[in-house]
């Protein structure tokens, strides 16, 4: 017999992000999900921009990494609570994983979780983790023809943050290209640039996270 | 290397379709997806061949069905398929945008054995 169906592929992964989403809310929590590249800058933007939040919020972070612990050991250098998830040879996060890392989290009374996804610019992308906002990082050193060649990952971002931009006079990265790139796949993101040696863009960053609307909602 | 888990995936809700319909062995099983997740068929049809084993899907073949992402050219007020990420209009040069579709990733339809 044919079965006609229509059935997602990744219904189980999707499920468990909206259990993710479901108790984030209830707990008044905004959770963003940071993609990008391998070395496109993720754990560096977090370090520049958690001294600054942890002020004023209660933040937390989940660090996704194939192996080593060292991007959490940065995180926990600035006194803010990380878990690290260890993927064991998985190119990406998906919602479980997440799920695990935030039972091993003490929510109550937070404001803000971050999650560093594994870098990658393709995988990622493909999974929902429960997050409200998906952050994208794309630095200037990996090249202005990002967007096009992977859109999956540019298409569902809010925020793409341009990193290393003091790296901009050393490379051939054409930023106007770029940025009209991004229109192409995603007409509406926000589009900041940062470089974390000047702090450039930081408050810029740090402004847009705090307009989300979960916060200051109590 | 997201083939693997996908197929690991598709095979979770194959099994869940046997046992919804009460088949004994599934023979076939089409997908469609769409080019912006950047899947290759014949990797994905290699793991499936791996994950299948000694399952319900036991030498189930995988057809892939693929769907190609659209794009609006707001110039021309054309709607064109994008082809090896080329964001180009080929009527007038310009830059289109991507419309709705081109992530499918889903299951549409199983052929199975179903004990009389
Ligand atoms: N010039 C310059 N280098 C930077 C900047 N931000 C990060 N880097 C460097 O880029 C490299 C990678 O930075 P990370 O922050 O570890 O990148 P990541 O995305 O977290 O890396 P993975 O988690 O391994 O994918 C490091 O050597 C950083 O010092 C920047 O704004 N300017
Ligand atoms: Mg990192
Ligand atoms: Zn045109």
């Amino acid at each position: 017999m044919k079965i006609e169906v229509v059935r997602k592929v990744l219904e189980k992964n999707d499920q468990a992000a909206q259990q993710n989403r479901r108790r984030l809310d209830e707990l008044g929590i905004t959770c963003f999900n940071i993609l990008g590249g391998a070395g496109s800058g993720k754990t560096s933007l977090l370090e520049a921009l958690l001294p600054r939040l942890k002020n004023k919020y209660c933040v937390a972070v989940l660090e996704g990494d194939l192996a080593t612990t060292r991007d959490a050991e940065r995180i926990a250098a600035l006194d803010v609570p990380v878990v690290q998830i260890l993927t064991d040879g998985g190119c990406h996060l998906n919602a479980t994983l997440v799920q695990q890392g935030l039972s091993r989290l003490e929510l109550v009374g937070l404001n803000l979780l971050f999650v560093e996804n594994v870098g990658n610019p393709i995988c990622p992308a493909n999974f929902d983790l429960g997050e409200h906002r998906r952050i994208v990082v794309l630095s200037v050193a990996e090249g202005d023809d990002k967007p096009s060649k992977y859109p999956l990952l540019f298409k569902d971002a809010d925020l793409i943050v341009i990193s290393k931009c003091d790296l901009l006079e050393h490379t051939r990265f054409n930023l106007s290209a770029a940025l009209r790139d991004i229109r192409c796949v995603n007409s509406q993101a926000r589009v900041i640039q940062t470089d974390t040696k000047t702090l450039r863009g930081i408050d810029e960053l740090s402004q847009w996270v705090s307009a989300e609307p979960l916060l200051g909602k109590d | 290397m997201h083939e693997f888990s996908l197929a690991q995936s598709m095979l979770e809700v194959a099994v869940s379709e046997a046992q919804r319909v009460g088949a004994h062995h599934i023979t076939r099983l089409k997908c469609r997806v769409g080019d912006l997740r950047q899947i290759d068929g014949q990797l994905l049809r290699d793991a499936f061949e791996v994950v299948r084993e000694g399952t319900v899907c036991e030498g189930a073949e995988l057809d892939v069905e693929k769907v190609r992402a659209r794009a609006h050219c707001s110039r021309c007020e054309r709607d064109f398929e994008v082809c090896d990420g080329d964001w180009v209009c080929a009527q007038c040069n310009g830059l289109a945008q991507l419309l709705e579709g081109g992530d499918e990733l889903e299951i549409i339809s199983l052929e199975a054995e179903v004990d009389s």
